[in-house]
Formats: C-alpha cells, structure tokens, sequence
C-alpha cells in the first residue's frame, strides 16, 4: 500500500517535472535572424526582415509551428563582420533558439562559420559564394542558387539565345562582383568564348568614363555586369546611354532590383538579367509579390525574397521532423524535394544548395518581364 | 579617336572636379577661420540634397521654392552647428574639434538614415535636357551647370571677400584672430557666419551633384575625403587653390582611371596628394608659412 | 601617475610603501582580469566582444604614443592593424607559418610602414600629416582589396589557426582571450613606463613645443619617426591577434573608417595614457551594444553622445578622472633636502679672451626681404655680449640663425672654433649653445622639473644618463635661479617672471657654454628685472657666455661687455657700451627712444 502511494507520488512528481519541462504549446518558437539593420547595407536588410516577417505571419496564421506561434528574434549585424559575429553570438546565447536566417552577404557568412560549425545549428543563408556550401561545414542551407549557376545560367542565354559571342564584363571589385566575374569567366570558357573585355571597379565610384569608353572600345556586342551598389549601377547605366552604348545587356540580379530601377530610369530599359526572383516566373512568386506590396506598399526583389522562402520551409521542416534537434532538422531540409517557393523550386542536394537554376528578366519600358527559367541538374 | 576619348575624359574629369571644388571651398572657408578641418562638411551637403527632397519631391513644392527654403535652412543649421560642434571648443586646441565634427557627421548621417530609410532618393536636375553631343563627346548639362555655379560663387566670393566690409571683417578673422580681436572685430559672430556660409554652401553642391550622385545618406563623406585633399593641392587656405586643386584631382582620377587602373582609381587622388605634400606642402598657391620664433 | 619623476632613494619611506602598494595592487588586478576569461564561463556573446576590445585597445595604445605623447595625428592605425592581421592570416594560412613567426612578421612589416610614415614627417605637421596618413590609409585599402593573388581580394581569408605554445594550443576562446589581455597589460604596463623615461620626455617636450624641444637639445625628427615605428608596431600587434581571434578577416575591415574608429577610441578615454585607450576602447565597443536597443537610431545617439564627450571631458574620461583625483589629493611636496651644487658653479671665470662665437658675412632673406643684411659679429668668451636695435632690425632672425632654426642663406658660423653652419637646433645644443625664446616655451604639460630635466638630458651633456643623477643635476638648475619650492608646480601655475627664470634653468641644466637669451627682460617688473640683472652677472662670473637681446636699456647697460646694433638687418656700430651708445648713427636710428624708451 506505500509502496503503492509512494509510486503514485513519484510518478505524479515526476509528470509535473517532465510538463514543466515541456514548453507549453502556447510559447512561441523563437528564430533567430541576423541581418544588416544599419551600416552600408541597411537597405537591402531591411527587405529582408519585411520578407520574413510576411512569412512568419503566414505561419502563424496557419497554426505556427508544432502548434506554437514563431517568433522572429532579429539582431543587427551593423553591416560588418566583426558586427554579424557579436550578433550571432547574441542570438547563441538563447540556448531556445533551433536555427537561423543567416545574412545575404557572404563575407558576413564566411566570419560566422567557425561559430556556426562550433554551435551545430541550422543556419538559412542567402550569400551566393559558391565555396559556402563546399567548405565541409554542414549547418549552411543555401536559399539562392549560388553564383555559378547565374555565371552558367547569363553565359547560356547570351551565347545560345542572344547569339553574342563578343563580351564585355563589368564588375565591382568587392566580393560579390569578383566572384561573379571568375565565374563568369570560367562559365565563358566552358562555351568556348574568351571575353574581350574584363573590367572592374571600386564600389562608389562616382563616375564612370573611363569604363564605359573601355566597354565602347573593346568592341563588344553583349555586356554583363555584376555592380551590387544601385547609385554606381545608375551612374554607369545613364553615362552608357550618354556615350552611344546601346549593346546587349545581360546583368546580376542587382540589374533588376527595385531601387536600380527607380534610380537608372530609362537607361535600363531593354536590359536583360538574370534574376533570383521575378514575380512573373511562377504562381507562387505571384502571390508573394502581391501580399508583400499590399503590407509594405513596394515591390519585393531579390535581396529579401529568399528570407521568405526560408523562414516557410524552416516552419515546414520542422512540422515534418516534429522535433527541434539540429541534426534532425537538417536531415529533413535536405530531403526537401520539389518545394514549390518564390525563388523556384527547391531541391536540396547534399551540400546545402537548394536552388541551381535562374530566372531570365528584361527590363521592358520599367517593367520587369519573365522570359524563362534555365535550371541546371547539378 | 584616341582624341575624342582624351576630350571626353578631361570634360567628365573637370565635371567631377567642380563637384570636389564646391565642397573644397566649404572646407577651406572654416579652415581658415578656426583652423580646424570640419568632417561633417560632406554631410552638408547631404543635408540640402536630401532636404530638396522633402520639399520638392515629397512636398511637391516648385523647385525655386525649394532652394530657397533649403539654403535658408542651411543657414540656421550653419549657426547651430557652430554653437553646439564648434564653439564649447574652440580654445581646446583642433584634436577634440576634429573628433567632435567626426561625432557630428555620424550623428547628422544616421539621423537622416533613421528618420528617411536607407533608399536612395532620385532628384532631377534643373536643365530639363539631359545634354548634348559634340562629335563623339557627350556634354552632361548638370555637369555644365556645375561648372558655371562654381564660377559664379568663387566671383562672388571673391567679391565678398575683398570689397565688402563684412567680408573682409571675415577675411581679418580668418588670417589672426587675435589681432581682428583687438581691433574691435567680433571674432565670435565672424566664426558664426563663417559657418553658416559654409553650411549654405554645402548644401548648394548638395543640390547641385545630387541629380548626378543620386542622393543617399553616405552621398557627402563619399566625396568630402576628396575634396579635403583637393584642397591641399591647391594651397591650404586658399580659395582659388582649391578651386584649381578639386578641379586637377577630378581630371587626374579620371585619365588615370581611364589609362592606368580603374579599381585603383581613388588611389590616385591620394598619391598626387603625398606627391604634393612631400615635395611642395604648400600646394599649388599657397605661401610658406613661418612659425614666429 | 601625474609625471612627477622620483628616484626612489629620495623619497621617504611613507611614499615608498605607498607605491610599492598601488603596484602590487595593479599586478594583482591585472593577473585576475588575465585568468578571469580562463576560470569563468562566458557566452561566446562576451568572449567575442572582449576580445574583439582587448585587440582593438592594443592598437589605441599605440596611438597613445604617437598622439598622446607626441602629439602627432596618425589616420593610419587601421593600416597597421590590417598588415599585422593579413600577416598573421597569410603567414598561417597560404604560408603554412607558425602562428608566433607569422606575428612577428607582422610587427615587423607594420614596423617598417611605420617608419616610413614617420619619415614623412621631416618637413610636415598637423593637417598636412594627418592628410599623409589618410592617403597611406586608403592606398592600403585599395591594395588590399585589389592585389588578389596575394592578398585574396575582398573574399578575405578564413580558417585562421589560433597558436599553439609547446602543444598547449590557444583554440578555446577563453583561453586566447586570456592571451590578449595579457598582452594588453604587458603592453600598457610598457608604454605607462614609457612616459617616464627620456624617449617620453622627448616625445612630450614634441608635443608642447616642437621648436623650443629642438633648441634645448632634443632630436625632434628622430623622436617623432620613433613614435610612429612604436604606433605602427602595436598596431600590428593589434591586429594580429585580431585576426587569431575572429579566425577570418576581409579588407573592409581595415578601411579608413575603422582608423576613425582608433582615434575616437583613443580621444575618448584619454589621449595622454594607456588605461586611458583602453578605458575608450571598451566605451565605444560596448556604446553601440549598450545601445543596441536604441535599434536603428543607436549610431546617431552614438554620434550625439561623442560631441557631447568631447566638449565636457575633452582630456577623455581617464584624463577627467586624473584631474579630479589630482584636485582632490594634490601631490605632497616632501621638502628635498641639500642639492649638490651646479657643477656650474664650481667654475670661475678665467681671464680668457678669445672669441667663442664667429659670425661672418652672415645673410637671411626672406623672398625680397632681407632680414639679415651681411653682419658679421665675434662674441668673446666669458662676455655678456648685448644685441640691440629698432623694431624689425632683425635680431631675433639672427638668433634663430644662430639656433638653427632658419638656414642662412649666405655666410658661416664658427662656434668654439668649429663650423656649425649646418648643424640642426639639437645638434648646436649638443655642442653647448643654449637659447631662451621672447615669448616663453615651456612644455605645459610637464612638470617644472621634468622641464628642466629634458634640458639636462641634450645630447653630449656632461651628465651620466641614469634617473638619479640628471635629476639632481636639474634640481641644481632649479636652486640656481632659486626656485626649487616650485619643482611639482604646472608651468600655468607660474608668475611670468618666474617662468622665465624656469626657462633659463631648463638651458642652464644643459650645461651650455654660450648661453642666447632673446628679450629675458620682456615682461619683467622693476624688481623682477634687477634680479634678472643679478642672475646675469652670476652667470657671466662663473664662466659662462650670454648674448643677448633687449630692449631695455637700462638693463643692457649694467650687464653688457659688448654691444651690437642692428638696423634694417645690417650692423652699425659694434663696441663697448659707452662708445656705442654715443654713436650718432645709433641715437638717428633710435630717434627719440634712447631717453624715454621703457622696456615694454
């Protein structure tokens, strides 16, 4: 009979323990999120965090997450590196938190690796470094498709569709730029074609003579560029136009970007680009454009479309997995196969990437049109 | 062709260069009044690009409306900013003035960037055709613009300068204070108007360059840096010396990026500099100057 | 530690115990904030931002050296941080290097850029040297992003190894940021000391007054180079530990902002001092998290909050505290017993009548003007030798030549039978020639007696160069004139006339033979002047030569041997007093000033 009470009193004990334990269903589950809230690149941050704030919205008026509303738990890189490292470390600090929307910029991303390797947790990138996803760290989830395949993807329209052979490139001599430019490069020359002109620059340059009279002169016929900086993009579109230039063009997606497009005007229009994301290119994409301009009043583009899609699978994954534990959300982002998300389809291959192809976009008269898809298997 | 090129470049060099010379001249005014280099003077001009914004974007106000609000407005911040950055230290010697006036710029810099966002802003300019072509040689009007105001101001200054009483009460400031002291000059209020000029005149290249720069929070220290430079080359303390020096640093930049090294193309302006300081510190015009033994 | 140089063995007990105290009491505090990171558990959040602010206050150091104590502007310390750290990372990384010889040759490169700098420096000052800095700065940067195949372009460099000491490696974070505060400690323990030594009286006798150190005997372009070499150094220092620390690195980490970033550091805790870096540094890294909350407007509230510093603690936090604690406990001035004499004083004046300063066909123009127009003078030994003339007749130009200040533009200069045509000011002190200035060159921030002792410390001066001894022998200095109750004062603290006779004292500790006084008796009350008169004469009996400048005729008359007259820069009369004074050349270019002239 006491051994009986006794038993009843532990178990009773030991329920209460394992409730408290449990969170309760109501509390919400914390992600973190790091991204460039002030400093150089407030702007493109601040995308971001609208994109994934719709999408956490939309996951919680779906029922949130293993019945728990998620919670975005945002801290500011300050838009450098030692910066995202204080900022991630702050959200480490919240042993709560299972996994995170890391930064587009992959200078900010390679600085937060060793950490990121060292906590184990799952972290949604948007940097297109194609090394990221190739330097053995397993906690990085690319939510773009890296800059290889936009070198593959611009080296496959010009060459096949536009029938250009004769190019020129431009690029800023920062990181996002020079990667572009090698793989572009390289992408050329697996088609058999030599550039005629490589160019770059330093990001805020004022002015762009010199480079548009390089362009003139080497003769080229298709001309791509990789400039991430909307005023340099500009200057350069306008004293193009100015000097006669009126080539093929086939840019970064930053070619496309909302504010590209309002400050270059004119001088963009008939360019083409290839584009993480374009609302035309798919019904999903559609949708997100819509909702996103009802709440904020613009348009969404590159640099935060990818949070959204982030942040939906993340709350997918881990419904699917119906646990929090790192490992096993990771194992379920891998086999995510075929989601339907703004930026394409996703199908995650064994290195973290989950996209591999581009959307091709002309700038028709201010409206960005969708030509087609090129994907490519691996 | 190699001529239409070279032509091309010295027109867009002396365009940008004009763009360096109007700041030059903010900078080298307060230098000569406080000897104290003023950081913030880039953020000036940041100021009236961003407040034409307001009034005749936002606002749609007619533009002439705009300048004069805005220049007004320039001038009330000139006086406050000489009252809260300059003058608590004017006698601690230039080390604090200069951090203060850093402290300044990034006050003035991130307090636009919270109160407006980070976009950058399009302002169109004055002239509503865009330019015009001479054989191969495209001429931007804005350019041209620029260029003609920066005659006229430095006429005008010069006028100011040397024929009016106030402003050689101003010039006697700048050059000894001490001594414009003693002679009944009210050194404080010279220093105040000093300022604000200089703020007017700032935000006058604001407006002027923001059509071609696009106007962004980061607009002014982008090419404050330069136009401090230009200012030695010509001559610390002089006014057609900086003038000449933000005109020559803007052609070199541009011939050498053009010739030698586009991704270096801001090195450039800053080799001549040590060229310069190395082998003639007093840049183009300015005179040796002596420590009194 | 307000600059006040004691030798141990002078000091009573009392104040020996004191500081033997505050110094075990220092390593105390300093092994605990050591093993602190290594025995306490930190969020990797905290660990980041330490270290982050122990690396970044080594760099702030050095800019203490440079600006604090030198008083020279230097834009560039990101520069330096940058080569220390693209060392460190190269070095390991491409170079397969231990981390420890990676880092010395970081130190080494940043060293080398350093003295580089600081050779700049020969004919340029504040703006202008700050603009050389800022130029070297952005080229860096440009050179760092763009030279790909050495440097890896903007990518950066990851995967930077942390060090190992015999096996025992410095992985975990606490354990490397225990590192970093020890060198932290070891590096401000060093350069606090440094500000005692000669180096730092030379380095702050710069700052004060440039012209007047040369004169007195120090070789301010040397000690300028050396204080950019020590700045660079640490900045390299800095920045490799830096790079061990974050284990990844990209050049815009080191642009021009982040030397922005140094000098707010370094200005807001206290320019003048080592605790005064590091307390500003961990001010400004923790400001922006403190104000984290503050989300988007922190940087302006930031910005805001540095004016507001700067114009109610201009001399820093640190140098705030330092005022307040010197008002609150003055230091005591413990009586200082006997002084040996000046060997100065030992010396009596020998019949000797030959000629210590030849000037011949000596001219100094100016553009058109000629300052100084052919003069050609001969002082004797063991003279009072007075120069006098009109406003603007070129006396002190002379001087200056005679200093080397100015170069002449023809004509020679024979001192003790050696020509010194072309020495420098500090080279001229090292050979005996000492000057004093009309309007008074003290060195404000020291002490009256670290005054003087920069005097007693001029190259070739017969005094062994150990603290005890040039401290006496300044002390004798300052008993000559009679002011040694004054040693522990502020220069501000000081009557005019006093200061004067300080200035003289700070030549006199040079042990000069040929002593230049440029208008002593300007300022000067009656009283003051006799007694002025009476140091003259005491000087002139114990062997030594005056020349001097005055306007004051009364006084030159009762001291001079020998007078010169100058007008519109050429000699026109040369003789003793009472001939001279009767030239009618000399009353002409007087006219009218010779009865009624009262010395100003």
């Amino acid at each position: 009979m006491l051994k009986r009470m006794i038993y009843q009193r532990v178990v009773l004990a030991g329920l209460m323990v394992v409730h408290t334990c449990l969170p309760s269903s109501a509390e919400p589950l914390k992600i973190g999120m790091v991204a460039t809230l002030t400093g150089a690149a407030a702007e493109p941050g601040r995308d971001e965090t609208q994109c994934a704030k719709l999408a956490a919205e939309e996951v919680n008026k779906a029922g949130g997450v293993l019945g728990r509303p998620i919670e975005l738990v945002i801290e500011d890189s300050q838009s450098t590196n030692p910066g995202s490292v204080l900022a991630f470390s702050k959200l480490t600090g919240d042993k709560d938190i299972p996994a995170f929307i890391g930064p587009i910029f992959s200078t900010q991303i390679q600085a937060l690796a060793p950490d990121i390797q060292r906590i184990g947790k799952p972290v949604m990138i948007g940097g297109t470094d194609p090394q990221l996803t190739h330097m053995g760290n397993p906690w990085l989830f690319r939510f773009r498709p890296n800059d290889t395949y936009s070198a593959r993807v611009i080296a496959d329209y010009g060459v096949k569709t536009l029938g250009k052979k004769k190019w020129a490139i431009v690029y800023s001599t920062e990181a996002f730029g020079t990667n572009g430019m090698k793989n572009l490069v390289e992408a050329l020359k697996g088609m058999g074609v030599e550039p005629a002109l490589v160019q770059g620059y330093a990001n805020n340059s004022q002015d762009f003579t010199a480079v548009v009279l390089a362009v003139k002169q080497s003769g080229a016929d298709v001309m791509s560029t990789y400039m991430p900086f909307p005023p340099d993009l500009a200057i350069f579109a306008r004293q193009l136009r100015q000097l006669g230039v009126n080539i093929a063009w086939v840019g970064s997606p930053s070619t496309v970007g909302t504010t590209a497009l309002r400050l270059a005007g004119p001088a963009l229009y008939g360019s083409y680009a290839v584009c993480d994301f374009a609302a035309d290119s798919s019904p999903a994409a559609k949708e997100f454009a819509t909702k996103y301009e009802a709440n904020y009043k613009s348009a969404p583009d590159l640099y935060g479309a990818w949070a959204y899609d982030a942040v939906h699978v993340l709350a997918l994954v881990i419904d699917n997995a119906k646990s929090l534990e790192p490992q096993k959300i990771r194992e379920a982002i891998l086999s995510v196969k075929g989601y339907p998300g703004v930026e394409g389809t996703y199908n995650f291959d064994q290195n973290g990437d989950g996209l591999r192809g581009y959307n091709i976009v002309k700038n028709d008269n201010g409206k960005i049109v969708f030509i087609k898809h090129i994907d490519f298997s691996e | 062709m190699a001529m239409g090129i070279a032509l091309q470049l010295l027109f867009t060099g002396l365009g940008i260069g004009s763009i360096y010379a109007l700041v030059a001249l903010g900078f080298v005014l307060i230098y000569r009044a406080t000897n104290v280099v003023n950081f913030a003077q880039g953020d000036f001009a940041m100021l009236g690009a961003f407040s034409m914004v307001v009034l005749c974007i936002d606002m749609q106000l007619p533009y002439w409306l705009g300048i004069l609000i805005t220049l007004a407005a320039m001038l009330v911040f000139g006086a406050l900013f000489n009252f809260a950055v300059y003058y608590p230290l004017r006698n601690r010697g230039f080390q604090p003035v200069i951090i203060s006036t850093i402290g300044a710029s990034l006050l003035l810099e991130n307090g636009v960037l919270a109160a407006y966002g980070p976009r950058p802003q399009t302002l169109p300019g004055f002239l509503s055709f865009p330019g015009f072509s001479v054989g191969p040689i495209f001429f931007d009007s804005q350019y041209l613009l620029i260029l003609g105001v920066t005659v006229v101001m430095v006429t005008l200054q010069h006028f100011i300068f040397e024929r009016t009483l106030l402003g050689k009460k101003m010039e006697a400031t700048s050059q000894d204070k001490e001594m414009a002291s003693l002679l009944g000059i009210p050194v404080a209020l010279m220093i105040m108007l000093t300022f604000m000029y200089s703020s007017a005149l700032g935000a006058l290249a604001g407006i002027l360059v923001a059509p071609i720069l696009f106007v962004s929070v980061g607009m002014g220290s982008s090419i404050a840096l330069k136009a401090f430079a230009a200012s030695i080359i010509g001559g610390f303390g002089d006014v057609i010396g900086a003038i000449v020096g933000g005109l020559a640093l803007g052609v070199v930049e541009t011939f050498g990026a053009a010739y030698i090294s586009v991704p270096y193309k801001d090195a450039f302006a800053f080799i001549v500099l040590v060229l310069f300081l190395l082998f003639r510190p007093q840049g183009l015009f300015g005179e040796k100057v002596a420590e009194k033994a | 530690m307000s600059g006040i140089v004691s030798s141990e063995a002078h000091k009573p007990p009392t104040e020996r115990r004191t500081n033997h105290g505050r110094g075990f009491l220092t390593v105390l505090i300093a092994a605990m904030t050591v093993v602190a990171p290594l025995l306490l558990p930190m969020t990797a959040y905290y660990l980041n931002l330490s270290m982050q602010a122990a690396t970044y206050a080594v760099a702030v150091v050095g800019l203490t050296i440079v600006l604090g104590y030198t008083g020279q502007i230097n834009l560039a310390q990101a520069a330096f941080f940058g080569l220390g750290a693209y060392s460190v990372a190269l070095g390991t990384v491409s170079f397969g290097l231990s981390f420890w010889l990676a880092l010395f040759v970081g130190i080494v490169i940043a060293s080398v850029a350093g003295v580089v700098l600081g050779l700049t420096s020969l004919r340029l000052g504040g703006h202008y040297l700050a603009m050389v800095t800022i130029s070297f700065q952005q080229i860096l940067t440009l050179v760092l992003t763009n030279w790909i195949s050495l440097t890896r372009g903007p990518d950066g460099i990851p995967g930077i190894a942390r060090p190992l000491v015999f096996g025992f490696s410095f992985a975990d974070g606490g354990t490397y940021l225990a590192l970093c505060v020890g060198t932290l400690w070891i590096v401000g323990f060093c350069v606090e000391r440094l500000k005692h030594s000669k180096l730092g009286r030379a380095m702050q006798a710069v700052r004060d007054n440039e012209l007047a150190a040369g004169v007195i005997g120090v070789d301010t372009y040397r000690t300028k180079v050396i204080a950019f070499t020590l700045c660079a150094l640490l900045g390299g220092l800095g920045g490799g530990l830096f790079a061990g620390g974050f284990t990844y690195i990209s050049p815009d980490q080191f642009s021009f902002a982040e030397s922005v970033v140094f000098l707010t550091m370094a200005l807001l805790g206290g320019v003048r001092s080592p605790f005064g870096a590091t307390l500003g540094t961990a001010l400004l890294i923790l400001l922006p998290e403190w104000l984290r909350f503050l989300k988007t407007t922190y940087l302006a509230v930031y910005g805001g909050a540095i004016i507001l510093l700067m114009v109610v603690m201009p001399e820093g936090i640190w140098g705030f505290l330092e005022a307040l604690r010197r008002r609150l406990w003055p230091p005591a001035v413990t009586p200082v017993g006997r002084v040996a004499p000046l060997p100065l004083t030992t010396q009596i004046a020998d019949e000797d009548d030959s000629t210590i300063l030849e000037v011949k066909q000596l001219s100094k123009h100016f553009g058109g003007l000629k300052a100084v127009d052919q003069v050609e003078l001969s002082v004797g030994r063991n003279t009072v030798h007075a120069l006098v003339g009109p406003n603007g007749s070129g006396k002190t130009t002379l001087l200056n030549v005679l200093s080397g200040i100015y170069k002449p533009t023809t004509g020679r200069l024979f001192f003790d039978g050696q020509p010194v045509t072309r020495l420098l000011p500090h080279e001229r002190a090292g050979r005996g020639i000492g000057r004093t200035f009309q309007n008074v060159r003290l060195f404000t921030s020291m002490s009256i007696l670290e005054n003087i002792i920069v005097g007693a410390e001029r190259p070739g001066n017969a005094v062994a160069i150990g603290s005890n001894s040039v401290e006496q022998h300044a002390l004798a200095a300052l008993d000559f004139v009679g002011l040694v109750k004054l040693r522990k004062q502020t220069v501000q603290s000081l009557s005019y006339g006093h200061q004067r006779l300080i200035e003289i004292a700070r030549t006199l500790a040079g042990s000069p033979q040929l002593l230049l006084l440029d208008e002593p008796g300007a300022g000067l009350n009656t009283v003051e002047k006799s007694e002025l008169v009476q140091l003259l004469k005491r000087l002139k009996r114990h062997g030594l030569t005056i020349l001097v400048i005055d306007h004051d005729m009364n006084l030159v008359e009762q001291v001079a041997d020998r007078i010169t007259v100058l007008n519109f820069g050429r000699r026109i009369a040369d003789g003793p007093p009472a001939e001279v004074l009767c030239n009618p050349e000399v009353i002409a270019a007087y006219l009218g000033n010779v009865k009624t002239h009262v010395a100003p």
